[in-house]
């Protein structure tokens, strides 16, 4: 028998008219988990959320909540809840009522809404306002009512759609670990969907990068950042060099050539590269290195990659500094290094260099 | 820079701040008296109805003499039952229907909906005199006439012709469901989800969430319809047959015989209860407070 | 229940069903009624003869009854031209006021055109009214004038009336646009060099034509259509299609006539709002 997920998307799609939000998307996601939905606006994240509470229908496949298939379940019957981006507090009722809600429905008796609305209101810290209005509320105080208005139910599943999107940055770091912390405390399963590169490697346990309704790859944030799977997924997270190339071999060792001529070897090709293929080298910034001529001579190492350049422009940004660098074939790749010694003789416009890398951090990508 | 240039820049920078004011001075002028071409009629109108003489030309003195006179013309008395009755009526009617096709537009998409759409703007659009001879032909010859609905009205013997009724239910709805709609629109739908989310079924999700949030906007279209019904004229006038009048029939009638103090009376009386109506949905927009006001007219 | 549910169409309909079917009846039909009528013969004593003619449609063309048409297009222009000329500067001012300010003149606005039409229309008969009227009579006891002026009865009076009635309702639409409009637009012009008054034009007024748009047509529409005014304020004398069409009903007893009348008058509406629509449409474009 196969494990049972939290929560499973099998092979879903969902079409708006004739344009397709969700382009056959299978996620598995387990229980207990901190799982991310993380792309560019319009790359089917909210969609598939909204697809998971119950608000829209898939148009094709299937989605399971702990086993169970949901089918044409409304919202109201499903056993997940839902943070929204703009919080959604009922403007009418206080936020004792707002938080009450639910438990209402489902007609829990009074005395027991009584005590867990307490509870939930401690647990968010923000007990001496039962009475008020939403309106009367800061932002972030929403944000936390909004928490625990989903939470004092119990969902098996608590679905986040950027929740912390209309924060300013300052309390939205401060609310990322608060929220990461109360998950862990309530061990509840949190599907959260963000634009936020950042927010999702901080907070998540794993992260499933979208775009154009496509899920490009899931994995841990170290996963992602480190091993993109593709050109999107590197693009899409941090900062990356693509240096165009063409595949030489594939095995026993990767090898590429540049524009310029220059040969050097990858630690990892995407699936489908033949040999002849045109591709794109991507390496991160600070992966990188710039050598004197003559140091570069001396390395030996055939696992470190050597290519000729000249520095076209120097960025200081305080603990590093950015050295774009024009290499031979014209493209220009951004060198990162830290500013560790400030008596370094620092490199200047113009100068000719050798920009090195561990060939075990460069991937060849499909174009 | 020469002294002379500077001179003229200095006298041209005083022009510039001269005109800029006097701009804004008559701008406020221009708002003044603006205000007074709309409010001097009804206030002299007003005052008016307090003048001590048959005439409405020359100040006489001050006296009460007309609203006891006002107070005892049965016809009067029965005309503002009538318009009372007919207006109470007619928005109860006319802000249940506003409000299901205000719902049914607003919240749905179905083939043939912009004809639905449309059919219910063209009330609002035809002017009242078409509209008027429209259901007075369509009542003559369907038969319902203007068949009178006989009602004891807190002790006053009513006849008021269904024709009537509907008409009014007519011109209303339209209006009820533009000022619903507005606030439907207006309204976050992430806030139903919410509630659908939070386990409510539909029916608790209408009734714990739409309709609160709805509520300004369907006492604002009855506030509406209530006014628009006292007031109206025309429609009342070709579609109630002989011998049913509301105050604006009887008062029409007594313009056409000549102007009188009691005319006036009977106009004072008219305007505070409109500008009663205005305080009531004032006093109810403070009250749901929050900015949710409560949406009247336009 | 579950049926309902997946079928939104079905739901819409059920809660559209009595208002939808309650218009089809009280609005739709008498509509068709009056179109059919037009196509029919007067019968003897009011009513209608089932005989299908034209006549009807031909006598609204006839000069007698043409010409009342054609006064009353120009009623309704000129009231059009003058609200808006008083409007738009009154919708400016209000848009210019402090915001704490703004409501209370909204509300103001709004006062009047929440009290009766007809109490409105009556004021203006005590005011205008030519041998007792207070304008006269006032003028003619401070020694201004020898005779009465001719306020009352006439066109004067009539346009006086629609644009008293109906300055609320151009003022509304107008001042919503200028009061959505970005007040950085300006500065913006006036930092790319532009005077007030050139800003104004530039800016401004295409930015507002929306609401010129909207506040003229609520504004033609009833103009045109008007009755009661012509009926007080016309003093019997001088009178437009609303009073034509009503005397087919009240006296002549012409009830097809009456409907020609009415259809032909509504369809003119149409056509006219069609015509600004494009041609503000155009105008929008060019500015």
């Amino acid at each position: 028998m196969s494990e049972t997920f939290a929560v499973e998307l099998q092979d879903v799609v969902k079409r708006f008219g004739d344009v397709t939000a969700v382009n056959h998307v299978s996620l598995q996601i387990k229980e207990g988990e901190f799982f991310s939905l993380l792309g560019p606006s319009g790359c089917g994240k909210t969609t598939s959320l909204r697809m998971i509470a119950g608000f829209e229908m898939p148009t094709d496949g299937a989605i399971y909540i702990y086993g169970e298939r949901q089918g044409y379940r409304p919202p109201n019957k499903r056993p997940v809840n839902t943070v929204f981006q703009n919080y959604a507090l009922f403007p009418h009722m206080t936020v004792a009522e707002n938080i009450a809600f639910g438990m209402q429905m489902q007609k829990v008796p009074k005395d027991e809404i009584k005590r867990r609305v307490d509870e939930a209101l401690a647990m968010v810290r923000l007990s001496n306002m039962a009475n008020r209005k939403p309106k009367q509320l800061s932002g972030g105080q929403q944000q936390r009512i909004a928490l625990a208005r989903a939470l004092v139910n119990r969902p098996k599943v608590l679905l986040l759609d950027e929740p912390l999107g209309a924060l300013d940055l300052k309390l939205r770091k401060a609310m990322q670990i608060e929220l990461k912390a109360l998950q862990e405390e309530v061990g509840i399963t949190f599907i959260y969907v963000t634009h936020d590169q950042e927010e999702a490697l901080t907070m998540s346990d794993r992260i499933a990068v979208m775009n154009n309704g496509i899920v490009h790859q899931v994995g841990d944030p170290e996963t992602i950042y480190e091993h993109p799977a593709d050109r999107f997924v590197a693009d899409f997270i941090g900062e990356t060099n693509f240096i165009p190339v063409k595949v030489l071999s594939l095995s026993p060792t990767i090898e590429v050539e540049l524009g310029s001529g220059e040969k050097v070897t990858a630690g990892w090709a995407e699936e489908g590269l033949a040999v002849g293929d045109r591709a794109v080298l991507s390496i991160r910034p600070e992966k990188m290195d710039l050598l004197e001529l003559h140091e570069a001579a001396k390395l030996k190492s055939n696992d470190v990659a050597r290519v000729r350049g000249k520095v076209a422009h120097l960025v200081y940004v305080g603990t590093d500094t950015r050295h774009s660098v024009t290499l031979g074939d014209g493209t220009e790749v951004v060198v990162r290094l830290q500013n560790i010694h400030i008596d370094e003789e620092p490199w200047e416009i113009g100068e000719e260099t050798i920009v090195t890398w561990n060939a075990a951090h460069a991937r060849v990508l499909k174009e | 820079m020469s002294v002379k240039t500077e001179q003229l820049q200095s006298d041209h920078d005083t022009w510039e701040r001269v005109k800029s004011k006097f701009g804004g001075w008559s701008l406020s002028a221009y708002g003044i008296l603006a205000f007074a071409f709309l409010y001097l009629p009804i206030v002299i109108l007003v005052i008016f109805s307090f003048n001590d003489s048959r005439s409405v030309s020359k100040w006489a003195g001050f006296t009460t003499e007309w609203y006891g006179k006002m107070l005892q013309d049965g016809q009067i008395l029965l005309s503002i039952w009538n318009s009372l009755f007919l207006a109470i009526v007619s928005t109860i009617i006319a802000t249940i229907l506003g409000t299901l096709v205000a719902l049914g537009l607003e919240r749905y998409r179905f083939r043939g909906k912009t004809a639905v759409d449309s059919m219910f703007y063209l009330p609002v659009i035809i002017p009242d005199i078409a509209m008027a001879i429209m259901l007075l032909l369509f009542f003559n010859m369907s038969g319902i006439g203007f068949t009178p609905w006989k009602v004891n009205f807190f002790g006053a013997r009513l006849a008021v012709p269904y024709s009537v009724i509907i008409g009014h239910v007519a011109f209303n709805t339209s209006f009820v469901a533009i000022v619903v709609r507005a606030r439907l629109a207006q309204m976050d739908r992430t806030l139903e989800e919410a509630a659908q989310d939070l386990y409510a079924n539909a029916w608790q999700t209408f009734r714990r969430v739409t309709l609160p949030m709805l509520m300004p906007g369907i006492v604002g279209g009855a506030l509406l319809a209530f006014t628009l019904s006292l007031d109206d004229f025309v429609i009342t006038f070709f579609t109630s047959g002989a011998g049913f009048n509301t105050l604006p029939v009887r008062v029409f009638g007594m313009i056409k015989k000549g102007v009188t103090p009691k005319i006036n009376a009977v106009s004072t009386l008219m305007l505070a209860v409109s500008l009663s109506l205005v305080v009531i949905s004032i006093l109810l927009s403070r009250r749901s407070g929050d900015g949710d006001s409560v949406q009247m007219g336009f | 229940m579950e049926r309902l549910r997946r079928h939104p169409e079905l739901q819409a309909w059920l809660i559209l069903a009595i208002p939808v079917i309650f218009l089809l009846i009280f609005f739709m039909a008498p509509l068709l009624i009056v179109f059919v009528y037009s196509f029919l013969e007067r019968g003897k004593y009011g009513g209608v003869e089932w005989v299908f003619t034209l006549d009807n449609i031909r006598r609204v063309f006839d000069p007698l009854y043409f010409k009342t048409f054609l006064r009353s297009f120009y009623i309704a222009i000129v009231t059009t031209l003058i609200t808006l000329g008083l409007g738009y500067p009154l919708a400016y001012f209000i848009a210019k006021s402090p915001p704490s300010r703004r409501n209370a003149l909204v509300f103001a606005l709004m006062i009047p055109f929440w009290t009766n039409f007809l109490i409105r229309t009556y004021a203006w008969v005590m005011l205008l009214r030519t041998h007792t009227g207070l304008i006269n009579v006032t003028l003619m006891n401070w020694g201004l004038i020898d005779k009465p002026l001719p306020l009352y009865g006439n066109d004067f009076a009539i346009i006086l009336g629609l644009v008293y009635g109906w300055l609320p309702v151009m003022v509304l639409p107008i001042y919503a646009a200028l009061e959505r409009l970005d007040e950085s637009l300006l500065e913006a012009a006036r930092d790319l060099y532009a005077s007030s008054s050139k800003a104004f034009w530039r800016v401004t007024w295409p930015l507002s034509i929306p609401g010129v748009v909207a506040g003229s047509m609520l504004v033609f529409i009833p103009s045109l259509g008007a009755f009661v005014t012509p009926a007080i304020l016309g003093g019997g004398k001088s009178i437009m299609i609303g009073n034509i069409i009503s005397n087919q009903f009240l006296g002549a007893h012409d009830w097809p006539f009456g409907s020609a009348l009415s259809m032909v008058m509504m369809i003119a509406m149409l056509i006219a709002t069609l015509i600004y629509f494009r041609w503000t449409k155009k105008s929008e474009l060019v500015t």
